[in-house]
């Protein structure tokens, strides 16, 4: 009887364990293939499972009745199946489940739009490239400038050595720094020598270059903007040293409990290099720049980031050409202060203040014995609310304002010019079905009572991770230089470009390619009519940028590849007819390659550009063989060389008024540096500033 | 409090799972670990509103990455482990020194991942989200642990 009633209870504790053990049993597809890892298990509990390679999965749980069957995977909508008890669980292995998951919309706050702008640095996670990668491809020497000249879009005009974008003038193309503009970006040099960027690209932490239709929180730039941003609160103290034939640089930062202040300073001479290496022109008082640089970076408890910067350098050189000897002083400061801070319900506010001055003093600048002082000064004050409204919605809306004041005097020419230029936007961004996404902003301009209303629109289909096509169109607007404007005495009203531009982008782990299309239409460009500028110049630049990227071929060399087709002409400053302007090239192409070698970098590019045209001819093709060498001597020191134009072709970038070829100073550019580290326990940071 | 917090979750964790799975990652075979993440995935789903869940979920999710860098799922994990960074960095009581070292370890599997394109491109990032990590809570023992196995590792290779 005892065994007959143990049976009985072993019986009925089988039959309910069996009853309350259900086996879920399935398979999880995208819809065409199946899924595997895709994690399904019941709400609330920790029974699943993961699918495996077929998109399979089998788990048993004790779970009755109510229930909620949740499947999860990266890059998905979560699946959900809610089970009530008049349908509870009934899964069986002979009625498995066929689970389809759909793609997930991107959220407006996650997606970033890239059509016609080159993001580097890690402002947007992992980027294939950072400004590391584009400045040790070919030789730029650490020049910004220089190693945005590897990107489509861009031009090679040697003679001066600025950004010219898209078949537009380098003053189109303007810089911001943490959303403040920026004067003068360049450093000065005699005429027909290339200039360099006042910036280290390792100051930032973000490089966002557009080259063309940008939204309306940018103005005043025809082409393109080139906004940056500093980089975060350093984590540790730091100082060092760098050495080279042309540069040396100290500089260091203390960080404090929530704050740290760091500063630079550098003296670039090339009287030792003009020394050790020939030189076609004859300089009486080698180049040389003192720069000094500081920033102070401070977090309020994960509220508030305020950030300040100020740089200041004195450059002066001197050169014998026609019986003039021409010196050339100038002092150029930059200072910008900057607050972002959370202020509640999802609101963001920016505020900005920035001031740019910049001092030009030349002697015997065009004749023996006269002299060119200029002063320029800007003051941008701007303020910004930024939001994020859903998953569907982002607005900013902002107002700032541009305080110029210039004076001339160079006899027996001069002015004193100043004006004042209010401007406001807004910005939204809207997901209107996922994966098809809409930003709409307008940019309003006053100057001296004279309007102007400037509506841009983006429209882009980003169907997964991989593709994105955009649909670019805007109307941008820019002031005459002050030249200009002073002479005549500011009856010129902005200059506009209207920019149409498409976009396909194809991005994998290992590759990116991008095609862009696009079409610039120029109105109301400054044109000399019997002496006097009135704004009745036009033109067109239209063109195509391929950019491919390649890491596929090896995990240790990276490829590049940026070709640029562009048709441009216009009528404007002392034209008579419509022509292709000076600086516009037809064709331009580069090639990189960076490849990593144990502690060596090796890093090569090549750039081609077609002739350029002037009314007296036009130049032979641009050729130029770049490489560089990286090689970590030990963790704390690091020794860089380069050599520009390995073949020694001299190029002839154009010709002037009496049809001589104008060309750099030196065929071949060398430079060899060494950086070093005094303080911390790694290799010499180059952001050490 | 967060860190009370992440250490009770962290015992009610290696309690569950300690008879189930070796928590060991040196030892554990990578499916084993991509158990175990799928498992704290489930428990995170449980708790939403907790930060614990989320960093378990995200350390042992690069834990998986860091030791099977090239596997078919590590993708996925890291994109997981970032997600769970993220929502933790929009919740009030995440500790910084925590999230710091959560940063520092992504970055470290991305140079795990490939040293030759991403030892120099993030090399600065690990460092300075571990130094940070450890400013802000000097007895971080995991921000002390891989920042030490980071170090031990720059100088085998740049020696």
């Amino acid at each position: 009887m005892k065994h007959q009633f143990a049976h009985i209870i072993i019986m009925l504790f089988v039959a309910l364990s069996a009853k309350s053990q259900t086996t879920v049993s399935g398979v999880v597809t995208d819809g065409r293939e199946p899924l595997a890892g895709a994690n399904v298990f019941i709400v609330g509990t920790i029974d699943g499972c993961l699918t495996d390679s077929l998109g399979r999965f089998s788990f048993e749980t004790t779970i009755t009745g109510e229930a909620t069957l949740r499947v999860t995977y990266m890059g998905f909508d979560d699946y959900n199946l809610t089970l009530s008890p008049s349908h509870p669980l009934t899964f069986s292995p002979s009625h498995p489940l066929t689970i389809c998951l759909h793609e997930r919309a991107t959220a407006i706050d996650e997606v970033v739009v890239t059509a016609s702008t080159y993001s580097f640095g890690k402002s947007d996670n992992f980027k294939t490239m950072n400004a590391l990668d584009v400045v040790m491809s070919g030789n730029s020497c650490g020049d910004i400038v220089a190693s945005l000249q590897s990107l489509p879009g861009t031009q090679k005009v040697g003679e001066d050595g600025k950004l010219y974008v898209r078949g537009g003038e380098s003053e189109e193309c303007q810089t911001f720094v943490n959303g403040m503009h920026v004067l003068v970006p360049y450093s000065t040099n005699t005429e027909n020598t290339a200039v360099r960027g006042r910036f280290s690209p390792f100051l930032f932490k973000g490089i966002n270059f557009s080259l063309g239709g940008y939204s309306g929180e940018y103005g005043q730039a025809l082409s393109a903007v080139l906004p940056m941003e500093t980089t975060d609160m350093a984590t540790s103290d730091k100082f060092g040293v760098s050495a080279s034939l042309v540069d040396w640089n100290v500089g260091g930062t203390k960080v404090f409990t929530n704050s740290a202040l760091s500063f630079n300073a550098a003296l670039t001479s090339m009287g030792l290099y003009d020394r050790l290496f020939t030189q076609r022109q004859d300089f009486t008082h080698p180049y040389r720049k003192l720069s000094g640089e500081a920033q102070y970076k401070k977090e309020y408890h994960g509220r508030g980031v305020l950030k300040s910067y100020v740089g200041y350098d004195f450059t002066s050189v001197g050169l014998h050409q026609d019986e003039r000897h021409l010196s050339l002083k100038e002092h150029n400061i930059y200072a910008n202060l900057t607050y972002k801070t959370p202020v509640g319900r999802g609101y963001t506010l920016f505020a900005g203040i920035a001031n740019s001055s910049v001092f030009n003093h030349i002697d015997d600048a065009v004749s023996v014995g006269d002299h060119y002082c200029n002063f320029r000064n800007e003051v941008h004050l701007k303020v910004e609310l930024r939001k994020v409204c859903n998953s569907v919605l982002k607005v900013q809306a902002g107002i700032e304002d541009y305080i110029r004041n210039s004076t001339l005097r160079f006899a027996p020419y001069r002015y004193n010019l100043d004006y004042n230029l209010l401007a406001t936007h807004i910005d939204a961004q809207w997901r209107m079905v996922p994966k098809l996404f809409l930003n709409v902003s307008a940019r309003m301009e006053m100057m001296d009572r004279h309007c102007q209303l400037m509506p841009r629109a983006t429209l882009s289909y980003i169907p997964n991770k991989r593709w994105q096509f955009s649909l670019v169109a805007g109307q941008y607007s820019q002031t005459a230089e002050d030249d200009i404007l002073a002479q005549s005495n500011k009856s010129l009203c902005q200059s506009t470009a209207s920019h149409i531009i498409l976009s396909m982008q194809y991005k994998s782990a290992s590759s990116l390619l991008r095609i862009e299309p696009y079409y610039k239409k120029y109105s109301h460009l400054p044109l000399l009519h019997n002496g006097i500028y009135q704004s009745d110049g036009y033109g067109y630049s239209k063109g195509v940028d391929v950019y491919v990227e390649n890491h596929s071929i090896s995990s240790r060399l990276s490829t590049t590849l940026a070709y640029s087709f562009n048709d441009s002409e216009r009528l404007y400053m002392d034209y008579t007819q419509p022509c292709t302007p000076g600086f516009a090239s037809r064709h331009n192409l580069r090639l990189t390659a960076k490849y990593a070698l144990g502690k060596f970098i090796i890093g090569i590019a090549d750039s081609y550009a077609t002739g350029r045209h002037y009314a007296n001819g036009t130049t032979p093709y641009y050729n130029s063989l770049d490489a560089n060498i990286t090689y970590l001597l030990s963790p704390k020191v690091i020794i860089y060389s380069s050599l520009n134009n390995i073949l020694g072709r001299t190029n002839i970038f154009r010709y002037d008024a009496a049809g001589n070829g104008i060309t750099s100073s030196r065929d071949r550019f060398f430079y060899i540096g060494i950086f070093v580290s005094l303080k911390n326990n790694k290799a010499y940071d180059i952001s050490n500033f | 409090m967060t860190s009370q917090i992440f250490k009770q979750f962290a015992a009610i964790v290696v309690f569950v799972f300690a008879g189930v799975i070796n928590i060991n990652a040196q030892q554990a075979n990578a499916d084993d670990m991509l158990q175990l993440v799928a498992k704290l995935q489930r428990l995170e789903a449980m708790q939403p509103d907790c930060v614990g869940p989320k960093y378990q979920l995200a350390l042992q999710s690069l834990n998986y990455a860091v030791m099977n860098p090239y596997a078919p799922q590590t993708e996925n994990v890291i994109a997981q482990a970032e997600e769970a960074i993220n929502k933790m960095e929009k919740m009030k009581g995440a500790d910084q020194s925590d999230l710091c070292t959560l940063r520092g370890f992504l970055f470290m599997v991305r140079i795990v991942q490939n040293p030759a394109q991403n030892g120099q491109r993030y090399y600065m990032d690990v460092l300075q989200n571990y130094e940070k990590a450890l400013r802000l809570n000097p007895n971080n023992a995991l921000a002390q642990q891989l920042q030490q196995k980071f170090l031990e590792g720059m100088k085998q290779h740049t020696n």
